[in-house]
């Protein structure tokens, strides 16, 4: 039907509408993206292939492979173990959400809505805490909150029983801990939205004669629903899968999670390798889930944020008197989430022993710890391990973004498939992917077990997605032009990738791979499973440590870590405001 | 340069993009040109007609669907044949409408980049170094090798996009509205500038612009685009003063149009009787064969319209009509009236000495030599009224 009659006899014949453009036309159009796609897969694809494999496996006497069975399915759906363990993993990851989003929503929109005095100082308390291991942040909250932390100290010497007032080894200290390590990221991610957010809206509240209280309850918060649901959402998902808090905190309390659950069953002997996978399988299918409405809600909230984009001048709130008590809340969340856990830590490192935080104790402050970091060679192994590690996987997975976001973004014919591809390993939790990666290398005819390049690929693996949202977005704000020009001059593919893509993408690839490169360095859930005695990295030796009573050496050790991932994160923050500010120039 | 056989030949091209809707003016329907070396051609057009689309099927950005275009001997693109000479080996100098100047490089680097990746050869260091100060010296940038492109103002950022597509001596040089970004004081220097630079290298340029006055004076060749559709091609004159049909003489500057139908056949030497739709009648030339029974408009441009005394007596191949003074407005120079005539209303732009107030009833005067009759797209010229005035700046949104 379509202008047949205006195309004319050029329309009779049938188009040829051969996909190419003019980046290259048949087989060389579709070579990028097809190798890419068979490198991402061979990555991505096995370890969800191994889980299936090894969950419909029996084992038989010998060790090996046996014959296709749902036992492991029925054992692990009849053992009523699950369901608790599924039932407590919820509760913790919603209520540890709700923490999260309340401390980091509150403090993000008197950071980016109102004249609050200190705001800086929020940014600074999200950006160090980036650099902290996790290790070190739990073991921390568990001195503070402890039996001989100042809380319980403080009770004692008040009431003077002997007991506990807080046992933190328990579903509450879980919660608190989790959401304190989560309300950084929160933060970060809400005060974006917050910043997008019109306000002009809340000003016409304002003027309707509604207090900032009801403005911010009926208008900011409304306004930023679609984010903070999304955000919500995100977190959760995280939570579900989270490693660090369940088993340093629940295992100890006797409060099971999923994920614990599958540490001990790979942990025990012999390792129920079957059980595990079956156990992960499950996991994933929920996580695979919960991924699915994620998607769904993040796409409605950047619809909503792109409506209000432009033209915005931000106008903050006048809080009037009540600035200074946005700037105590400002303070509260740097002394909570920052400065206590740091000072317990550092306490922790001066004492040969834990010990309560009291003037007593300052008689026994030793170097001892530090002398022992310093002076252990085999200290110096584990940092040069964590940063190989973390930097092998950074480069590569940056590497490999960089090259399929621009396919993607181009749209070369295949570039859609890519960016599917490399979204795929959101739905592995740490733990499932490390259980995956163990089966792989001891299927494999390679020597990878217990090896640096087995971690190195499990990170590349884990931290794909993050990766190519830094490339994506990045090859999106490169104007189309430029590249055509380039090719217009006589330069080929390859070239115009070498030359002109990846020098302008170049801020957003420093700031994708610092950003892999500090998650990398404090990953426990994967390394734990996959650290033999030669390929140790940081955070499983703290956590080592941590369990094995060491407290006050691996203090020192965090300690010495922190100031070196802090400083990483600090340029983190420094690259990505250059970049943010060149793209505006520009 | 000039004796490198740069001649341009389109045939047919054709591009449609799929799943647009089944709107009109999207992508191009056949267009066939040809330009013999070294001439500057400009495609003209409102916005979203296919200028760029052309620009870039020619450049093989966008491969079309039909056609074929040759430059010289050398086919670069036959849809017949599947000929498609890839898009880095046609050297062509292309300045995009954004400049594409990329920033980090300094202008040295952008300049020299065509000659750094190009296949035909490898230059060394001291050519690399002579050419690109050449194509700086041509643009009056001579000097400026080391600063980023961030620095520079949008005029000297525009001659380092020109400079880069000329490094090389491209056989065709096609520019984007190159002067869109820039201020009207810096698009008048820039567009003499850009003329005599073309002339002195003498490249077949193809030009794209939505702005007549630029096309008119810059061009040896325009070609007029409506909503895909090639609708006239010719020189600067014939366009502005033989337009072939409505759009084209409306696009072409400010211009009045009658609508009618031609009382008899159209006699040899082209002049016409033409019944006006509100029933007058008046004479007028017709430059292009018409058939007697379409539709047709009249196109008098206000500078051709005269108005005169109700009791002054007529001239001899003058058309006169009676109409009364809506508006008038003193510009200085000129004088600005409104005029109706029955149904229609007729702009006038005279000289200073008239002097008319509103209300009055006035004899609106041209002559047949200033009357051209043109066919008109489907029999309607436009949606309100009989008579349209179709300003320029209303078309280069
Ligand atoms: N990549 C594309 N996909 C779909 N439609 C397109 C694409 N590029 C252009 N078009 C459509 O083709 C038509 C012609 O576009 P083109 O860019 O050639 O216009 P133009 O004459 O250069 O306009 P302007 O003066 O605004 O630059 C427009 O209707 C446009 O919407
Ligand atoms: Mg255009």
């Amino acid at each position: 039907m379509k202008q047949v009659a205006v195309v004319g006899a050029a329309g009779m014949r049938p188009r040829r509408r051969a996909q190419s453009s003019w980046r290259g036309s048949g087989l060389t159009i579709w070579l990028p993206a097809g190798i890419m796609t068979m490198v991402l897969a061979i990555l991505v694809l096995p370890p969800i292939g191994v889980l299936l494999q090894t969950s419909l496996t029996e084992v038989n006497e010998t060790g090996g492979a046996g014959s296709f069975t749902l036992a492991h399915y029925a054992a692990l759906l009849a053992d009523p173990k699950l369901y608790s363990s599924a039932w407590n993993s919820v509760i913790f990851a919603a209520m540890a959400t709700g923490v999260s989003l309340f401390f980091g929503g509150a403090l993000a929109w008197i950071v980016e809505r109102t004249n609050a005095p200190l705001r800086p100082l929020a940014y600074v308390t999200a950006f160090v805490s980036l650099g902290t291991p996790y290790v070190i942040y739990v073991s921390a909250w568990l001195f503070l909150l402890g039996r001989a932390g100042p809380i319980n100290d403080l009770y004692r010497q008040f009431s003077g029983s002997s007991g506990i007032i807080f046992n933190v080894y328990s579903m509450a200290g879980m919660v608190l801990v989790e959401g304190f390590l989560w309300s950084p990221l929160v933060f970060l991610l809400l005060s974006a939205a917050f910043r997008r957010a019109n306000a002009d809206m809340e000003e016409a509240a304002r003027m309707c004669g509604a207090s900032v209280f009801r403005t911010f309850w009926h208008i900011s918060l409304r306004l930023a629903q679609p984010a903070i649901i999304g955000i919500g959402l995100f977190v959760f998902i995280r939570n579900l899968e989270s490693f660090d808090v369940p088993v340093l905190i629940g295992t100890p309390g006797r409060v099971n999670l999923l994920t614990t659950d599958i540490y001990l069953s790979i942990t025990q002997i012999p390792p129920l390798l079957g059980h595990a996978s079956a156990f992960s399988v499950v996991l994933i299918a929920v996580v695979a889930v919960l991924l699915y409405f994620y998607g769904r809600i993040s796409r409605n909230a950047d619809r909503y944020a792109s409506i209000t984009g432009k033209g915005y001048r931000p106008r903050p709130f006048d809080l009037g008197r009540a600035r200074w008590l946005g700037g105590a809340v400002i303070l509260l969340n740097f002394v909570v989430i920052l400065a206590l856990p740091l000072l317990a830590v550092l306490w922790n490192s001066f004492m040969p022993f834990v010990r309560p935080m009291n003037l007593a104790g300052l008689r026994l402050l030793t170097m001892e710890n530090y002398l022992a970091v310093l002076y252990e060679t085999s200290y110096v192994q584990l940092a040069v391990n964590t940063i190989f590690v973390s930097a092998l996987a950074a480069t590569l997975a940056i590497f490999l973004t960089v090259i399929a976001g621009w396919l993607a973004v181009r749209r070369w014919p295949g570039g859609a498939t890519l960016d599917q591809i490399t979204s795929i390993p959101l739905v592995f939790p740490g733990i499932v992917l490390g259980v995956a990666m163990m089966e792989i290398a001891l299927w494999s005819p390679l020597p990878l077990y217990g090896t640096l390049w087995l971690i190195s690929i499990a990170f590349v693996i884990r931290y794909m997605p993050y990766g190519m949202r830094y490339a994506y977005s990045g090859v999106l704000q490169i104007h189309r032009e430029l590249e055509e020009a380039a090719g217009v001059a006589g330069a080929s593919q390859l070239a115009i990738l070498r030359r002109i893509v990846a020098p302008l993408l170049s801020p957003a690839i420093i700031a994708g791979w610092l950003f892999i490169f500090l998650l990398g360095a404090r990953e426990l859930s994967i390394a734990v499973l996959l650290a033999g005695p030669e390929s140790q990295t940081m955070a499983v030796a703290m956590f080592d440590q941590w369990s094995n009573g060491q407290g006050a050496e691996a203090s020192a050790l965090g300690a010495a870590w922190t100031v070196l991932m802090t400083i990483c994160a600090c340029s983190l923050y420094f690259v990505v405001r250059r970049q943010s500010d060149m793209v505006a120039g520009s | 340069m000039a004796n490198v056989d740069s001649a341009l030949e389109v045939i047919d091209l054709a591009k449609d993009y799929p799943g647009t809707g089944h709107g009109t003016g999207r992508g191009i329907r056949p267009i066939s040109f040809s330009l013999k070396t070294g001439t500057f051609f400009t495609l003209l057009g409102p916005s979203g007609c296919g200028k760029t689309t052309t620009l870039r099927c020619v450049a093989g950005l966008e491969q079309p669907d039909e056609g074929m275009v040759r430059l010289g001997r050398d086919v670069l693109f036959d849809a017949r044949h599947g000929t498609n000479v890839a898009l880095n080996r046609r050297n062509i100098g292309m300045v995009f409408q954004s400049y594409a100047i990329w920033p980090h490089m300094t202008v040295f680097e952008n300049v020299a980049f065509p000659l750094r990746v190009s296949r035909d050869r490898t230059y060394g260091a001291a050519e690399v170094e002579r050419l690109v100060g050449g194509a700086l010296e041509t643009v009056n940038l001579a000097g400026f090798q080391g600063r980023s492109p961030t620095q520079l103002s949008g005029g000297q950022q525009q001659r380092v996009a020109l400079a880069r597509a000329i490094v090389r001596s491209p056989r065709l040089l096609l520019l984007d509205e190159p002067l869109s970004n820039l201020d009207a004081k810096l698009r008048d220097e820039m567009r003499n500038e850009l003329k005599r630079l073309q002339q002195q290298i003498g490249v077949t340029t193809i030009y794209v612009t939505h702005d007549q006055s630029e096309a008119l004076e810059m061009s040896d060749m325009i070609a007029v685009i409506n909503q895909g559709q090639l609708m006239q091609i010719g020189s600067p004159r014939e366009i502005y003063f033989r337009p072939r049909d409505a759009f084209v003489a409306g696009f072409m500057g400010s211009t009045n149009l009658l609508t009618g139908t031609i009382a008899g056949s159209v006699p040899e030497n082209g002049v016409a009787t033409v019944k006006l739709t509100g029933g007058q009648v008046v004479k007028c030339q017709f430059p292009n064969p018409t058939s007697s029974v379409k539709p047709i408009a009249i196109s008098v441009r206000p500078e051709a319209i005269d108005l005169r005394q109700t009791n002054a007596p007529p001239r001899d191949g003058w058309n006169r009509l009676i109409g009364t003074v809506v508006s008038a407005g003193f510009l200085g120079q000129t004088n600005r009236y409104n005029v109706r005539v029955g149904d229609l209303h007729l702009q006038s732009r005279t000289g200073p000495e008239t002097n008319f107030t509103s209300g009055e009833s006035v004899a609106v005067e041209f002559s047949v030599m200033n009357a051209i009759g043109l066919a008109t797209a489907d029999g309607k010229v436009g949606t309100d009224g009989p008579a349209q005035r179709i300003e320029p700046g209303n078309n280069s949104k």
